[in-house]
């Protein structure tokens, strides 16, 4: 009995909810319909308005196609006109199948056979941002239940800053039923913020305690509003609660600011030390002034480039006259995404091969003629340029992002970028590689032997030129991998190089000549002492100045660098 | 005798051959045409320099203006402002061109500004510039302040935006502009915390400088970014940016990563037209605006054979050093290209190629058709046009979101705007 009882409710309540989900389709759908009807913009913002609050699940797919050009208005041979979402993979004559955005269901010819329709052949039902804004809110209500986190907290965020209390209920019944800390973190920010507009100064003083409790920067705009509403309202105990809740977002701000600072000058540093790593060893440890270290940076990032290309649609090149195309792989998602993950070891390899090239053709007559080597490597520089612009021409190239380096991940409003995440553990490997091969490898050993003393070295029986050739080849295959890197945060062009060249130089120099060490560390401080700078001065250019004029009385002091290799040799 | 007789042939010869010159000059009418097509510039403007020789062409298959053909004398300014100026004089004093079009930058402008002035010659200057100048001898066809930025602010003030960041490079038009919507702003009300991007004071507190600029090819926006993310932690900010040429790969590159989109934080930039998209990864910047006089995007059959037409005069032409192949038509190229028949209109009203009577007959009043509509002439050397607003798509292109008919272009604002 019992038992039978609870099944009748059970489907009695189950025949109510379809049923009124039944009915709410239908009508969201002709709301759409509608709206995707309207002659003007404002009929189709007030008609997509009156969709607020509802919870149908219709709402989301169709806005969303609506947004991506994929909802259409077909014109039936009777004249009267009908939005149509297609669906489906194009057959050969380009049709999709196409549903009704009215009932949902697919489109009949007047004979009743569903209809195919060409995607092109039809006209996109238009939509501009105030329009996207209104399916924006209409969304926001209905992501407040979504499961995807960051939709939901932006969609909490959203609600809370348009400060309008009819939108407190939902948010209220959110609350109760959220089980995620920072969704509900966002659900109490939110609550407050509209608290603030209450009329009740208990409830004003509530939200301004949870404000100064929760202290998040997007409420400092809010507060001061509110600041300034108890001051003309000669309110002092809400001024003062607002004025306390300022300064807790005041102090919150301060601590942002100096952690992300740290972060931003460590990632700062991390780029230097990736672009200059490959100069400590031709400059620092060869004694090579090797002019052309930016253009082996650009042949990493061209290589990224190409490797790209090939994992996409190809590449069409026409150098100095000869016309050909690479022909790509054609990929898509992740396999596309990957292609940063071959052009890594491709772009050392290439710019490593450029480097023993330009070794055997023109530096190992120079070892001893520093002054010759500088003019010889700014000659194959200016070559590279020119080079890099017959094969690719003038203009940059577009190195897309793959999407697991574009996005980040914030922690107490610090924002950590995966691009600097990763360039930071990047500059952390190699450097650690760098250090296993030179103390750990017989040919770390041999580059220590001969680039302490070359001729004793040879006298020992050790192959000087190739250890030459092959020490060159590392570091310039290191300038690669800065350049597979840069392209991900920067300009691909023929002039990448000459922008990194002064930096590289800067960064060794102040490091101290031959000393490894030495680099890390002065790649670690400019990259700090710049961010601190750019923080406290709030000026990029200023920042950039102030420590450019402190390296030039830090060398004043010690011209040697910050670690000053010892050596018996008289050069040294 | 044999030494009197070679001068008498010499002499003839020369005679022969000035008559030959004279004749020819009857045919045609030179007209200059100064851009970079070297240096750092190149990129920007040999696609004016293409879409002129294009138009001339164009006019010339019709039988040219009052008769004549036009002869282009093509010079190159290589990036480099004083040679800018020495190529105008040998343009106005050598060639004895009719009118030249040319300059991009500012910069170049005001320095071949006293060449024309002192030659009485004239010059049309087809790119967007800060204003407070109005020369006798410059027909401004580029956007004024007031036909690309201010109508920017109008359509971010309707979106509801209450919060404005002003981000540029540092040089005299992106620091003028600002400087001009800054005293704009403040007359729509918005408040001075309101505007990010930091200023500048001199000693009496007076403002002489508004947002935040970076030198050209500037690499390291993070600290930027994370400025603009805290100042659009509200939700209800944009970003003005008058960023030029590269800087905008590592500023968009850098804003996506921060997780900043167009939804939460639009951006429009007033130097990023379809042209510049050849170098710029267009789906980051998906959403985010541009403001123009023109886009290819504009649905009218005068744009789609406009871009038809110099389509296949690319496909066609012999001149030397035009890329061929991905090329776009952007607001700057059709204000070179209206310019011309503006020009035209201009030379045919007066009848006659002297420059003292085409300007009188230039401020007139002329209107032409051109791609992205009517343009007309003022008294002021300037031109009233449509302006446009777009929101960029992944392919490069934009789609128009907002359009201002008919707005008057306006050099003087600054002090215009009065603060509420």
């Amino acid at each position: 009995m019992n038992f039978f009882n609870r099944t009748v409710r059970l489907l009695a309540f189950a025949a109510l909810t379809l049923g009124f989900v039944a009915h709410a389709a239908d009508s969201a759908r002709a709301i759409i319909a509608k709206a995707a009807l309207a002659e003007t913009l404002a009929q189709r913002v007030e008609t997509i308005t009156s969709l607020l609050g509802s919870g149908d699940e219709s709402i989301a797919g169709l806005l969303a196609a609506w947004k991506e050009d994929a909802l259409f208005v077909y014109t039936a041979p009777d004249g009267s006109k009908i939005p149509v979402q297609l669906y489906g993979d194009k057959d050969d004559k380009d049709s999709q199948t196409a549903t009704r955005v009215d009932s949902g269901k697919p489109l009949l010819s007047p004979a009743g056979k569903p209809l195919r329709l060409v995607a092109s052949e039809l006209s996109a039902v238009e939509h501009t941002s105030a329009l996207r804004r209104a399916m924006k809110a209409v969304l926001d209500l209905l992501d407040l239940s979504t499961p995807d986190l960051k939709k939901r907290i932006s969609a909490i965020q959203t609600l809370g800053f348009a400060q309008d209390a009819e939108k407190l209920a939902a948010l209220q019944a959110r609350q109760k039923i959220e089980s995620v800390p920072s969704a509900q973190l966002a659900l109490r920010e939110a609550i407050a913020l509209i608290g603030l507009k209450d009329a009740s100064p208990e409830v004003k003083l509530a939200s301004l305690n949870e404000l100064a409790a929760l202290h998040t920067i997007g409420s400092a705009d809010a507060l001061k509003a509110a600041l300034a509403d108890a001051e003309a309202a000669h309110h002092p105990s809400l001024a003062a609660a607002a004025r306390l809740a300022l300064n807790a977002v005041d102090s919150h701000l301060t601590t942002v600011n100096f952690f992300g600072t740290l972060f931003r000058g460590l990632s700062l540093g991390s780029i230097l030390l990736v672009v200059a790593l490959g100069l400590a060893i031709t400059f620092g440890l060869m004694g090579v002034i090797n002019m052309a270290h930016g253009e082996m940076i650009a042949v990493g990032a061209y290589t990224t480039y190409v490797v790209q290309n090939i994992f996409g649609t190809g590449l069409a090149l026409s150098p100095f006259g000869f016309s050909f195309h690479l022909p790509g792989m054609n990929t898509g998602g992740w396999l596309y995404e990957s292609y940063f993950i071959f052009a890594l070891p491709l772009s050392f390899l290439s710019a490593a091969l450029v480097g023993i090239a330009m070794e055997r053709a023109v530096i190992q007559w120079l070892y001893r003629r520093p002054l010759e080597s500088l003019l010889a490597t700014w000659g194959v520089s200016l070559f590279l340029q020119q080079f890099f612009r017959r094969v690719f021409g003038s203009n940059n190239v577009q190195v897309s992002s793959p999407s697991y380096l574009s996005d980040n991940w914030t922690f107490n409003d610090i924002i950590f970028g995966w691009n600097r995440v990763f360039v930071i553990g990047f500059a952390g490997l190699i450097v650690l590689g760098v250090w296993l091969v030179l103390t750990r490898t017989s040919l770390g050993l041999l580059i220590r032997a001969v680039m302490q003393n070359r001729n004793m070295a040879a006298c020992m029986g050790v192959r000087t030129e190739r250890v030459n050739m092959l020490t060159f080849g590392l570091g310039s295959g290191l300038a690669g991998l800065a350049g597979a890197f840069l392209s991900q945060i920067g300009n691909v062009g023929p002039s990448l190089g000459q922008s990194y060249i002064v930096d590289c130089f800067m960064t060794v120099v102040v490091g101290g000549v031959g000393n490894l060490p030495g680099t890390v560390v002065s790649a670690f401080g400019i990259g700090l002492a710049d961010q601190s700078l750019q923080q406290i001065l709030l000026n990029p250019v200023l920042g950039k100045i102030t420590v450019l004029v402190a390296i030039i009385l830090f060398l004043q002091w010690r011209p040697a660098g910050i670690f000053v290799t010892k050596s018996r040799s008289l050069e040294g | 005798m044999i030494t009197k007789f070679t001068t008498l042939l010499a002499a003839g010869a020369l005679a022969l051959g000035a008559s030959f010159a004279t004749a020819h000059a009857a045919e045609t009418v030179k007209v200059g045409v100064l851009h970079s097509l070297s240096g750092t510039m190149a990129i920007s403007e040999t696609s004016l320099r293409d879409v002129l020789l294009f138009t001339f062409d164009e006019i010339n298959a019709k039988g040219g203006i009052l008769g004549k053909k036009i002869e282009p004398v093509v010079v190159d300014g290589a990036s480099n402002w004083p040679l800018f100026a020495e190529k105008a004089k040998q343009l106005l004093e050598q060639d004895k061109v009719a009118v030249t079009f040319g300059c991009w930058t500012s910069v170049s402008r005001k320095s071949v500004l006293p060449v024309y002035e002192k030659n009485n010659g004239l010059l049309f200057y087809p790119v967007q510039y800060e204003g407070e100048e109005e020369s006798q001898n410059v027909a401004y066809t580029a956007e004024a302040v007031n036909q690309q930025a201010t109508p920017a602010v109008d359509y971010y003030l309707a979106e509801g935006k209450k919060k404005f960041y002003l981000l540029g490079t540092d040089y005299v038009y992106p620091q003028t502009t600002n400087l001009v919507l800054l005293e704009y702003l403040l007359s729509k009300g918005v408040k001075l915390e309101n505007i990010g991007g930091g200023f500048k004071r001199d000693e009496s507190g007076k403002i002489i400088a508004a947002g935040k600029y970076t030198p050209f090819s500037h690499t390291d926006y993070q600290q930027i970014i994370a400025e603009i993310k805290q100042f659009a932690a509200s939700g209800d900010a944009c970003v003005i940016s008058t960023l030029n040429g590269d800087t905008n790969v590592p500023f968009f590159k850098e804003y996506a990563a921060a997780g900043l989109t167009a939804e939460k934080c639009p951006v429009v930039s007033f130097s990023i037209s379809e042209d510049e998209f050849r170098g710029l990864p267009a789906k980051q910047l998906v959403g985010q605006l541009g403001c123009w006089t023109y886009f290819q995007s504009i649905n009218t059959p005068a744009n789609k054979k406009f871009v038809a037409d110099f389509q296949a005069w690319l496909k066609t032409t012999k001149a030397p050093g035009v890329v061929k192949e991905g090329r776009v038509t952007c607001s700057p190229m059709v204000l070179s290209y209206v310019g011309v028949y503006l020009w035209k209109a201009a030379v045919e009203k007066a009848g006659s190629f002297d420059v003292d009577k085409v300007r009188a007959a230039y401020k007139t009043g002329l209107s032409f058709d051109g791609p992205g509509g009517k343009v007309t002439t003022q008294k002021n050397m300037h031109v009233t046009k449509n302006v446009f607003i777009g929101e960029t798509k992944a392919d490069g292109q934009f789609k128009i979101v907002k359009s201002f008919d008919n707005v008057y272009g306006e050099p003087w604002l600054k002090g215009q705007f009065k603060a509420k």
